[in-house]
């Protein structure tokens, strides 16, 4: 299928009853959606499910989908509000279970002679801190800095997405940004980076 | 932390690079003369960059990136089958509502039924007097308990019409017809007793 084709035309082949549309929208965002799950609830297992759930619903809804905002807004707006499903449920029901993104020590051998398993575990560490440290924003200002930072939507678009206005929106990303630095001051203070 | 507050926020927009070109261009005139905003740029960048490296691990599991589609249309395929299902429990749920709601009110008519058909049967069945009748006693004395029946039945229609109906001359033809039964019997004297010039009132407290 042609890349040009803009994601509005493909929901209109959809709609008109090209099944095939929605293979190339779910190509298309499968990645994004699939990475902004994995950050917002570090768990790849849950972030597959989730992101299964966002497309299921989006080919439920598409039928009726009127182009108010971007395909791309819509998808991430129904991501975000299972995001939030997601921990209302977990803090209802609470599993302690291991960090997904923990790397074994045992993965950690040298593979060749200039390989350094000592400081990439160090530096494991290092993102695993820094990613906790992303975690321990509120769940606001975690999503306006995700979609912002990571899935490069602009504030207008994260705006639309978490329903909030524009101006909600920066006021949360600098909050985030000061409890960041809050959090990671210390690392440099401290000669650690 | 920079003592000019103003430009916190700008320093966190110009690190994120959030700026317009215009903004970004005033906001690096101030840099030059402001060291505080300096070092919140610097640290706002530094926070930036590290978020940035820690992310930046985060790989996408190609086996789940690749099974997304067919997952997907897995979920729908079972969600159809579910609400094939559901659609037919729903339906059985309703119709065994519906029977409770039947039940319910056929047990009702039922009772109301049997209500009616007492109260109905009871006014119709008149249980006839049994004939005490001996074998010693002869024919005519039967002939004449017939009639005393026959009579009084035919008395107390004429009262209950006449209650009911309010209708002196059906009461009246009754009468009549009463009393021409009771030629040659011993109830000839109750006619006697009656007359049709008396109110209905006065033969009901006379009968």
């Amino acid at each position: 299928m042609d890349k040009l084709i803009d994601d509005e035309m493909l929901v209109a082949q959809f709609q008109a009853g090209r099944q095939n549309a929605f293979d190339e929208l779910m190509k298309r965002y499968k990645s994004k959606i699939f990475s902004y799950l994995l950050r917002s609830v570090r768990n790849y297992e849950d972030a597959e499910d989730i992101t299964i759930e966002v497309f299921f619903k989006a080919y439920r809804a598409l039928e009726n989908w009127q182009p108010k905002a971007k395909f791309s807004t819509w998808l991430y707006k129904i991501a975000a509000n299972l995001v939030i499903d997601y921990h209302r449920a977990k803090a209802r029901h609470p599993v302690y279970a291991l960090e997904d993104m923990e790397i074994p020590e045992a993965n950690l051998v040298a593979t060749d002679q200039y390989s350094n398993p000592v400081k990439e575990l160090e530096e494991k560490e290092l993102g695993r801190i820094i990613r906790d440290a992303v975690d321990q924003l509120s769940p606001k200002q975690k999503a306006v800095f995700i979609l912002n930072r990571y899935e490069g939507l602009q504030l207008k678009e994260v705006a639309e997405t978490l329903g909030m206005a524009e101006g909600t929106v920066k006021i949360h990303l600098h909050r985030a940004m000061k409890r960041l630095q809050t959090i990671l001051n210390p690392l440099w203070e401290n000669n650690d980076i | 932390m920079p003592k000019c507050k103003k430009s916190e926020g700008q320093a966190i927009d110009y690190a994120s690079k959030l700026l317009s070109t215009t903004e970004g261009e005033a906001f690096e005139q101030h840099l030059k003369n402001c060291s505080d905003c300096n070092q919140a740029v610097e640290s706002f960048t530094t926070v930036l960059n590290l978020t940035d490296m820690a992310e930046k691990e985060v790989t996408l599991p190609e086996v789940a990136l690749r099974d997304i589609e067919m997952n997907v249309y897995k979920r729908l395929a079972a969600t159809q089958e579910e609400s094939l299902f559901s659609r037919v429990r729903a339906y059985f749920a309703n119709l065994e509502s519906l029977l409770q709601w039947h039940k319910t009110a056929a047990a009702s008519t039922l009772v109301i039924s049997l209500i009616t058909a007492a109260v109905l049967f009871g006014e119709l069945y008149q249980p006839e007097v049994r004939l005490q009748l001996t074998e010693s006693q002869s024919a005519d004395a039967r002939i004449e308990q017939y009639f005393q029946q026959d009579i009084q039945r035919h008395l107390d229609d004429a009262m209950i019409t006449h209650h009911l109906r309010n209708d002196a001359w059906e009461t009246e033809s009754h009468l009549e017809r009463v009393k021409e039964q009771t030629q040659g019997t011993n109830w000839m004297k109750v006619p006697q007793t009656l007359s049709f010039n008396k109110t209905t009132n006065e033969v009901a407290k006379g009968y």
